[in-house]
């Protein structure tokens, strides 16, 4: 494009400058539209991560509308706290075999990540998210009885089910039990972890068990062919 | 934002306010801003996501598989209700989640050498939604950042420069070549095909708005083209100011987003016991799954003083770094304390992941001067590796039609050729 003499200053090539009059007003529509936008984007997104407040008590149905699902965060790792304890699953389960079935003693599945995380420099998500996130989920998904909170509770047991399974039924388990499993039974262990030398806080070491109810194992639970893995 | 004068007679006088603005609507309808910025952006989450994919390699189909743990009909239910966007729920046969995987693949590469930029930046988004989106409770903030950048990303010109686009763009400049290219209607055509299968799909995935956005960027591929080829007059400058203004109004999202990650972590901490006290790093040093060196965390946490001083460090840090935009100088020590403190997370913590996707978040404040720098030794390097003579046959690349030195991230950069960092 030649530059045009525009008086005494040059007229430019490019940008909202180099427009005739329609073309501009289309230009500054859009200019007024973007910004609108990116503002609204900002400030649901900043009242999605701000604690509840005037506004979200209001518009909260509003936002989550906005942000959910794909624009859903979450910075609050280790905040306002870090965890403060180690928090482990641990699984016994009745086995069929030969002379009838028989209860294993307890398997640390927890234990398992931790040792393949150990000198890893670059582990898993199946290490470090898959059972740990499915506990966390599990224990929100449900009240303090243990009592499963809609579909989100079911959906969570059953997850924790098939983790479960894979991890110790069949020639590939990580700890495989040697047999078909019938039931199974959970337990989340807390440790929490002893305060520092140089504090005088004393803090419980004592940990904790919750044990949950045993559960029948059905087809529904297991991988749906074997042959895809 | 104006650079210092360095001759004080010359300051000028109070420009009139709606000469400014005047002239603040020419700049962000005349050039895309940043264009080091958004390339290194772009580098870095290309990078991490395609390193995490071959990392998972093994272990793809326990993670997102239609026979894993979360199955695909778990996953159906859930996203009925959440209604998140996905295409492994179009089928939950191996094969298609193979290819899915596969494509994921592709698209990070394609956007990590940035072929074809603006359709790789959609294939990058969709196969990073398709597979987050598929097994939702197995991420952590390194997926969630990952997610929210890749869909900013296919609204930002991050190939403008350290991309194949750039350098075919300056290749066809040298040799003055007028005959349209052919790769990007090929691609643009496939595409096309997969656009439609997916609003056949939209009733089983995905909110509405999320078709809205493929179609636009679809069919504004398809009008820019038309438009290059057959009106390259007005409609044609008209399109480069939509382009312009889109990926600058985006570009300032993705700043303000990295500023309220860090806001909020900081902030949020200041009110936790164990930060006031000073202990808090010790307890992630001693929790089993982060731990992938416990003699070497245990280390760190035997001294008191220095678990409080980056305990301290940290939440001061995430808290002042928003407000040090204003000082080129602070901001740039800030981000390389912040960039070295994700670097210890991703060895001490073994969060490599999210560390790099944090570290490439960071680098859309990186200066200007430091970014061209960088790329100088890292073209420098590779000619010295590849044994040829330093990239005489093409000229340097330099986003199209503008005066790169002066589109720092926000900040007056252009002043000074060696900065804290570079």
């Amino acid at each position: 494009m030649s530059a045009h003499i525009d008086g005494s200053e040059r007229r430019p090539t490019g940008g909202i400058l180099a427009l005739s009059l329609p073309y501009q007003i289309v230009a500054a529509v859009a200019l007024a539209a973007l910004a609108v936008l990116a503002c609204l984007h900002l400030a649901m997104v900043f009242l999605h991560v701000a604690p509840s407040n005037t506004l979200t008590k209001q518009h909260g149905q509003a936002v989550d509308d906005w942000i959910y699902p794909e624009f859903e965060q979450n910075w609050k790792l280790f905040a306002p706290n870090p965890l403060q304890q180690n928090i482990s699953l641990q699984v016994r389960a009745q086995v069929a075999g030969p002379g009838g079935s028989h209860v294993t003693n307890w398997i640390d599945l927890t234990a398992q990540d931790a040792e393949d995380i150990r000198g890893n420099v670059f582990p898993s998500h199946a290490q470090q998210n898959l059972l740990r996130r499915a506990v966390d989920w599990y224990g929100t998904a449900h009240d303090d009885e243990g009592r499963p909170k809609g579909t989100r509770g079911r959906l969570s047991e059953e997850y924790m089910r098939r983790i479960v399974l894979l991890r110790i039924e069949g020639p590939g388990a990580r700890a495989d039990v040697g047999g078909k499993v019938e039931r199974i039974q959970l337990r989340r262990v807390s440790r929490p972890v002893p305060a520092p030398h140089w504090s005088d806080e004393k803090n419980s070491t004592q940990s904790s068990a919750r044990v949950m109810p045993w559960w029948d194992i059905t087809d529904a639970d297991r991988a749906r062919t074997e042959t895809s893995r | 934002m104006t650079a210092p004068s360095p001759d004080p007679a010359a300051a000028p006088a109070r420009v009139p306010l709606d000469r400014r603005l005047a002239k603040a609507a020419q700049t962000v309808t005349s050039r895309s801003l940043g264009p080091y910025q958004t390339a290194i952006v772009r580098i870095g989450f290309a990078l991490t996501w395609l390193l995490f994919l071959v990392r998972e390699f093994p272990n793809r189909h326990e993670l997102y598989g239609p026979d894993g743990p979360w199955s695909f009909d778990m996953a159906r239910r859930l996203i009925a209700d959440n209604r998140a966007f996905s295409v492994l729920m179009w089928s939950d046969g191996t094969l298609w989640f193979e290819a899915v995987y596969g494509l994921a693949v592709l698209g990070a590469l394609a956007m990590l050498l940035g072929w074809h930029t603006r359709a790789a930046s959609v294939v990058f988004m969709v196969g990073a939604l398709s597979l987050q989106n598929r097994s939702v409770f197995l991420g952590d903030g390194g997926d969630n950042v990952v997610h929210l950048v890749a869909l900013y990303l296919t609204l930002v010109r991050c190939g403008q420069v350290w991309s194949l686009d750039a350098r075919r763009a300056a290749r066809r400049a040298a040799r003055d070549e007028k005959r349209p290219e052919l790769a990007g209607p090929v691609l643009w055509v496939v595409l096309g095909g997969f656009l439609v299968a997916a609003t056949w799909f939209s009733p089983v995935t995905g909110e509405w708005w999320m078709y809205v956005l493929l179609w636009v960027l679809w069919l504004g591929q398809g009008l820019w083209w038309l438009v290059e080829q057959y009106a390259p007059g007005e409609p044609r400058t008209l399109l480069d100011v939509l382009g312009h203004l889109t990926h600058n109004a985006v570009l300032a999202v993705l700043m303000a987003e990295v500023c309220l990650i860090y806001a909020t972590a900081g902030w949020y901490k200041i009110q936790g016991s164990r930060w006031q006290d000073g202990t808090a790093l010790f307890y992630p040093l001693h929790l089993d799954y982060f731990t992938p060196w416990p003699a070497l965390s245990d280390l760190l946490a035997s001294s008191g003083i220095m678990v409080m001083l980056l305990s301290y460090g940290t939440v001061i840090v995430q808290v002042a770094f928003p407000f040090t935009l204003f000082n080129r100088k602070v901001k740039n020590v800030l981000l390389v304390a912040m960039m070295l403190e994700h670097a210890g997370i991703a060895l001490l913590l073994g969060l490599p992941a999210f560390s790099l996707a944090m570290i490439a978040a960071d680098a859309v404040f990186l200066p200007t001067a430091f970014l061209v720098w960088l790329g100088t030794r890292a073209a420098r390097g590779r000619d010295r590796l590849l044994r040829r003579t330093p990239a005489a046959d093409l000229p340097p690349q330099r986003p199209a039609g503008e005066d790169a030195e002066e589109s720092g991230g926000g900040t007056g950069d252009e002043t000074a050729p060696r900065t804290l960092v570079g």
